[in-house]
This record gives C-alpha cells, sequence and structure tokens, in this order.
C-alpha cells in the first residue's frame, strides 16, 4: 500500500512546485502594480477593475471563443469521418494510420512558419487572390485551417481507439436487422463511442480556447488586433508591454473561465451519455 | 573525468565570478544580434589590455524581455549594451542603473544624443543612466542608381517626395517597398511625421490631458496614408527580411527604414549604391547602443574599467564603420557614403527622438497603425489611439 504513495509522491511535489505555487504567486501579483520588475505596492482589486472596462479584453475574448467553437466543431466532425475510415478494412490501412499521425509530432511553431509561407506565396499563385493572413476579415479562417490541421491527429487516435471497442457481433447483429450504413453509425457506432466524443470535445475545446503559437507563427495577433487570442495578449502586454500585474489578472480571470466552460461542458455531454 | 571537471570549473565559475586562473568574469548583456562580432573583437581587444579580466558576451534573441525576466529574478549583468527604447527608459527610471553624471567619457558625446537617451526617462532628474555608444538615423534609404536613371534629386521636402515618388510610379518603378505584415516597420515613417509635424509639448500635454491625438495627429496621418498610397500591391503580405532583400534587389527606389537596415540591405548584395535623405526639418535619431551598469554592481571596478573601455572614441569609431551606424560623439564623422546624406543634421544638432518611445508599448501602437493603413479609417484610428493611451495611464496611475 505505501509502494502506491511513493509512486504519486514525485509528479504530485512537481505539480505543486511548478504548476500551483506560480499560479499562488500569480494570484498574489494580481492584486499588485508590479511591472515585472523593481518595486510593487497592492492596489486590491483595481486589475481586475479595468479588465472589466478594457475592450480590447472584449475583443480578444470573443475572437477566441470564435475561432475556438469553429475549431472544435471542424476538427471533431474531421477526425471522426478519418477514424472511420481508418477502422474500415481498407488497404495501406496501418501506414495510412501512422501518416494521419504525423501532424500531432511536428511542432506548432515550425509548422506555423510552413504555412505562413504557403499562405504568403504558394497559395496566391497557384489559386490566384491575396494573402488571407494579411486580411483582417480573413485571417481567424487561416488560423483555423491550420490549427484544425495539427488538431485531427490525436483526435484520430482517440477515435480509433473508441471505434476498436465496439464488438463485431453488434455490428452484424445491426446488419441482419437490415440497418444500413448511416443507420448503423446512429444506433450503434455514434452511442457506443459517445465517452470517447465527450473527451475529444473537451480536450479540443480547452486546447484552443488556450491558443497561441499558431498565432504567433501566423500572425502574431494581426492584422491589427484582429487575431489575437487571449494567450497572447497576456503574454505581450504583460511581458512586451511591462503591465505584468495587469495582464496576471487577465490570466486568472480566464482561468477560472476555462475551467467553468470545461465543467459546464462535461456536465452537458456526459448526461447526453447517459440517455443515448 | 574530464568532463566532469571542467562541470565543476564551469560551476566555479559562475559561483564566484572568478575563473580557475583567478580572472575575474565580467558578464555582459548585449541585445543586438547583428552585432556579437564586433563585441568580440571589442571584447578581445580589451581582455588584452586586461589580462585580470575576462567578459563573457551575452546575447539571447528577444533581449528587452529577457533583461527584463532577469531583473525579475534579481540577477542583473555587469555591463549592459541595450537598444535606446521606452523599455530602457522605463528601467532607467525604476532605478536599475548606475548614474554616469560625472562619467569622463561624457565630454566627448554630441550633447544632443545623449538628451535623446535621457529624455527616454531617468531615475532622478539631472541623472544620466546610460551613455551613448552608437546612435542611428531614421531618415529614408534610396537606391541611387535609380534615382540617376530617373533624374531624381533626393527630396528635401515633403512635396518633392511625393513629386518624385510620383515620378517613380509614373515610370513603372514602385517608389517604395511596405512591408506591413511587420506591424512595427511603419513606425519609422510615423516617428518622422509625428516628430515634425505635431507641437513639441504634445507629450507633456497629452499626458496631462490638454490634448489629445485627435486634436494633434491629422496631418500626421493624413500624411502617413498618403505616403503609404505608393507601394508595391502586396504589401500587407510582406515583412522586413523581405523588405530589406528586395530593396536590395532594386525593387523599389526608396525604402522607408533608417540607417539600421543598411548592413541587413548589404548583406543581400546589391549591385547599386545605397544613400539616405531626411525630407523633413528636423532627423528622428536614437541611441541604437546604449551603454549602462547596474546601480549595485557586484564587481563595480571591473565594470567601470570595461565600460571606460567601450566609451573610448576608437573604439566608437570602430563599431560605427563596421555597423554602419553614427559615433554619438562631438566631432562625428561616419565613413560610411551610405550617411553622408543625414550627416549635416547631426553636425547643426537638428535632432529629435523617437516620438514612440514616449507611447507605452501597452498602447500597441503598431498594431493600431497596421489597421489603419489596411482600412484607412481615419477618425477610428485617432480615437483608438486616444482611448488605449487614456486607459493604460488610468491603470498605471
Amino acid at each position: 500500500m505505501r509502494t502506491y504513495y511513493w509512486m504519486v509522491l514525485p509528479a504530485l511535489v512537481l505539480f505543486l512546485l511548478f504548476h500551483t505555487v506560480p499560479v499562488l504567486q500569480g494570484l498574489y501579483y494580481s492584486f499588485t502594480d508590479y511591472p515585472g520588475y523593481g518595486e510593487h505596492a497592492f492596489v486590491g482589486l483595481r486589475n481586475y477593475l479595468n479588465l472589466v472596462k478594457d475592450d480590447r479584453i472584449l475583443d480578444a475574448y470573443l475572437f477566441t471563443f470564435k475561432f475556438a467553437l469553429v475549431a472544435t466543431v471542424l476538427t471533431n466532425v474531421l477526425a471522426l469521418a478519418v477514424a472511420l475510415g481508418l477502422n474500415a478494412r481498407i488497404r495501406f490501412r496501418t501506414a495510412l494510420r501512422g501518416i494521419y499521425f504525423i501532424p500531432n509530432v511536428l511542432a506548432i511553431l515550425i509548422v506555423g512558419y510552413i504555412f505562413n509561407y504557403l499562405f504568403a506565396n504558394s497559395v496566391p499563385a497557384v489559386f490566384g487572390g491575396t494573402n488571407i493572413l494579411a486580411d483582417p476579415a480573413l485571417a481567424w479562417i487561416g488560423i483555423v485551417l491550420v490549427a484544425v490541421w495539427q488538431a485531427v491527429a490525436f483526435n484520430i487516435v482517440i477515435y480509433l481507439a473508441g471505434l476498436q471497442t465496439i464488438p463485431a457481433d453488434l455490428h452484424e447483429a445491426a446488419m441482419i436487422d437490415g440497418a444500413g450504413t448511416w443507420r448503423r453509425f446512429l444506433s450503434v457506432v455514434f452511442p457506443l463511442i459517445a465517452p470517447f466524443f465527450t473527451i475529444n470535445m473537451v480536450l479540443s475545446l480547452k486546447n484552443f480556447l488556450q491558443v497561441f503559437d499558431h498565432i504567433v507563427a501566423l500572425t502574431n495577433g494581426g492584422p491589427g488586433t484582429s487575431t489575437t487570442s487571449v494567450s497572447l495578449l497576456i503574454y505581450t502586454g504583460g511581458f512586451q508591454g511591462g503591465e505584468y500585474a495587469y495582464q496576471t489578472a487577465n490570466a486568472i480571470v480566464y482561468f477560472v473561465v476555462i475551467v467553468l466552460v470545461s465543467l459546464v461542458q462535461l456536465r452537458i455531454l456526459q448526461r447526453r451519455e447517459a440517455t443515448l | 573525468m574530464p568532463r566532469r571537471t571542467a562541470a565543476l570549473v564551469a560551476l566555479s565559475l559562475l559561483l564566484t565570478g572568478c575563473g580557475a586562473d583567478g580572472r575575474v568574469t565580467l558578464d555582459f548583456f548585449q541585445f543586438k544580434p547583428e552585432a556579437t562580432e564586433v563585441f568580440d573583437r571589442i571584447i578581445a581587444g580589451f581582455e588584452r589590455e586586461h589580462p585580470g579580466i575576462r567578459v563573457v558576451q551575452n546575447h539571447v534573441p528577444n533581449a528587452e524581455t529577457a533583461v527584463r525576466a532577469r531583473l525579475v529574478r534579481g540577477d542583473v549583468p555587469d555591463v549592459l549594451a541595450l537598444n535606446g527604447s521606452s523599455v530602457f527608459g522605463e528601467l532607467a527610471r525604476a532605478g536599475v542603473f548606475h548614474d554616469f553624471s560625472r562619467h569622463p567619457a561624457r565630454e566627448a558625446i554630441n550633447p544632443a544624443v545623449q538628451r535623446i537617451l535621457d529624455d527616454l526617462g531617468t531615475h532622478r532628474p539631472g541623472e544620466v543612466n546610460g551613455l551613448p555608444f552608437a546612435s542611428n538615423a531614421n531618415g529614408i534609404i534610396y537606391n541611387k542608381s535609380l534615382f540617376d536613371a530617373h533624374g531624381v534629386r533626393p527630396p528635401t521636402s515633403w512635396p518633392d517626395l511625393l513629386t518624385a515618388a510620383r515620378r517613380f510610379e509614373a515610370a513603372g518603378v514602385t517608389p517604395f517597398y511596405l512591408t506591413l505584415k511587420d506591424a512595427w516597420t511603419a513606425l519609422p515613417t510615423f516617428n518622422a511625421l509625428a516628430a515634425n509635424l505635431a507641437p513639441g509639448d504634445f507629450f507633456a500635454r497629452r499626458a496631462a490631458g490638454r490634448t489629445s491625438f485627435g486634436a494633434a495627429y491629422g496631418e500626421v496621418t493624413a500624411r502617413l496614408a498618403e505616403l503609404y498610397r505608393y507601394g508595391q500591391p502586396d504589401r500587407f503580405s510582406r515583412g522586413y527580411d523581405e523588405g530589406n532583400r528586395e530593396f536590395a534587389q532594386g525593387r523599389s527606389a526608396m525604402y522607408l527604414q533608417g540607417s539600421y537596415a543598411i548592413p541587413a540591405i548589404r548583406k543581400a548584395g546589391p549591385r547599386f549604391e545605397i544613400g539616405t535623405f531626411n525630407p523633413h526639418d528636423k532627423l528622428v535619431a536614437g541611441v541604437d547602443v546604449a551603454i549602462t551598469m547596474p546601480r549595485e554592481p557586484r564587481r563595480p571596478k571591473e565594470a567601470a574599467l570595461f565600460v571606460d573601455y567601450l566609451m573610448r572614441p576608437a573604439v566608437l569609431r570602430a563599431y560605427a564603420r563596421e555597423q554602419v551606424a553614427v559615433p554619438p560623439l562631438r566631432e562625428a564623422t561616419p565613413d560610411d557614403p551610405a550617411l553622408q546624406g543625414v550627416m549635416p543634421f547631426f553636425a547643426e544638432g537638428r535632432l529629435t527622438g523617437y516620438p514612440d518611445h514616449q507611447i507605452p508599448l501597452a498602447v500597441g501602437l503598431e498594431r493600431i497603425i497596421q489597421q489603419f493603413l489596411i482600412d484607412g479609417d481615419r477618425r477610428a484610428f485617432l480615437a483608438e489611439l486616444d482611448s488605449e493611451y487614456d486607459k493604460v495611464m488610468e491603470r498605471r496611475s
């Protein structure tokens, strides 16, 4: 019994040291006017009150949620479709599974810079038109494309794992009952992989709400501030803009928002699992 | 075994700042990636004169963020070479840097350049928290061959500049190669216009709430938009590095960047002579490199020796020659022909600092300008600038 505690302890210590302590430190600084160096004084809730008055923060929230919702839906639809294909009896199945996983192994920054080049040079040269990343109204679509392309890989693996838990005799029974492909997907496959759907939806939404690397590599928040996500705003305002304490308050609020969104999402989706 | 010994030596170096050979090690923080080799040579010269001191050059990408992070940890380098930007002013105001007001090297320094550095901010009034090591000239770069081929002379006024731009456009030559993918690349032009067109006491009055960008920056905004019409079509899709390269290929007659871009352009191998001019009354100049040390240095004697060495006129001149900078000396004589066009402004003291250094970084000026140059909405631009400025000021107070 005691061995188990020893097995858990290192991870717990590391978690407390590198996660919980910084969070508490951040919480402390969010009540000060600390610029990141030198002296600081307590200012109470002033940073939090200023957050509410800042329309740039609101814009960042709107952009981030719009991006995260679209990217989450697209990622899961595509991942599920590809996973169904890769689970069927097709040729080169193992090789294809490997290939579809590659985007997950590549560093987002590198992929981002490559796509940046493609959007700026190759896409206009082949299809005509202009660089969508340079258009404030369209730049977010470019980021969605790259983010989805990269995130689909991991979700495919989870869906594949789910699909393999479905016993073959259920398929056969449904087929004997005369169910078509679509009927079988809706009544047999999807209900049985619902827990995997839940975990994929929650994880993707949470990851996309924290979007940062893609944007740094593709637009750096521009043109103007049209693709500034909350994480990017926290970074640029806090470290480059010298408003460390203010953006730390922003980070604390955003942390709470993400936790709440994830919990609500989990509750709703899990309830659906039970009724399906 | 040798590796372990090396690790121990390295550790002891870190702990004591003394080498195994008894030499004192100085940690020299240097922000400019293009200048590491020049500084290596300068350091070698210093070490020859002072065999008891070893200088380790420390350069990182994103230096301003890095130096802040080191200050957060209370780990201040022994000697620093920093860009004379608003960050420098902020750190100086916070009381991080030494007071050089009685430093002997100041006698040789051009007072107009020193004032630009001091205006960024000092800990107490009258203090001098950094020494200018190299200055830059924020004029306009031009392609001498294209100017000669089309019979255009370097413009000396605003109407001249527009005439030149129209002339090139009519001849099918791109007047300016614009690189708005990197939002900051519009700042040099904004600065030149703001420094020459807005009232000199604008920022003092703005901070006191007695004027606004909306009231004083109309002309600046109009001229900025006017100039940016004369660029190539994919201006929003191209960045600074591409700009340097394309200008070097002769793709445009002029390039809206300061002298700091010249080394990068030369690296791309242009087949023409580079020139500079300034079409405004005053030249916006900055302190490209400022030398400073901490207020409470760990190794005061050695750090001071190194600062003295760096500030020798011969060292300043050698650096300037290599980096196409203007040495911040009273008798500034850069040998580089590319800078001849802007030298009269230094000689006559017709210099002014970068106005954007007076605008807090948290305002995000460059992004607001980028947005304006895309949508062209002057009213919205000025309103946004005023509202962001007010918000940041309110948060600071």
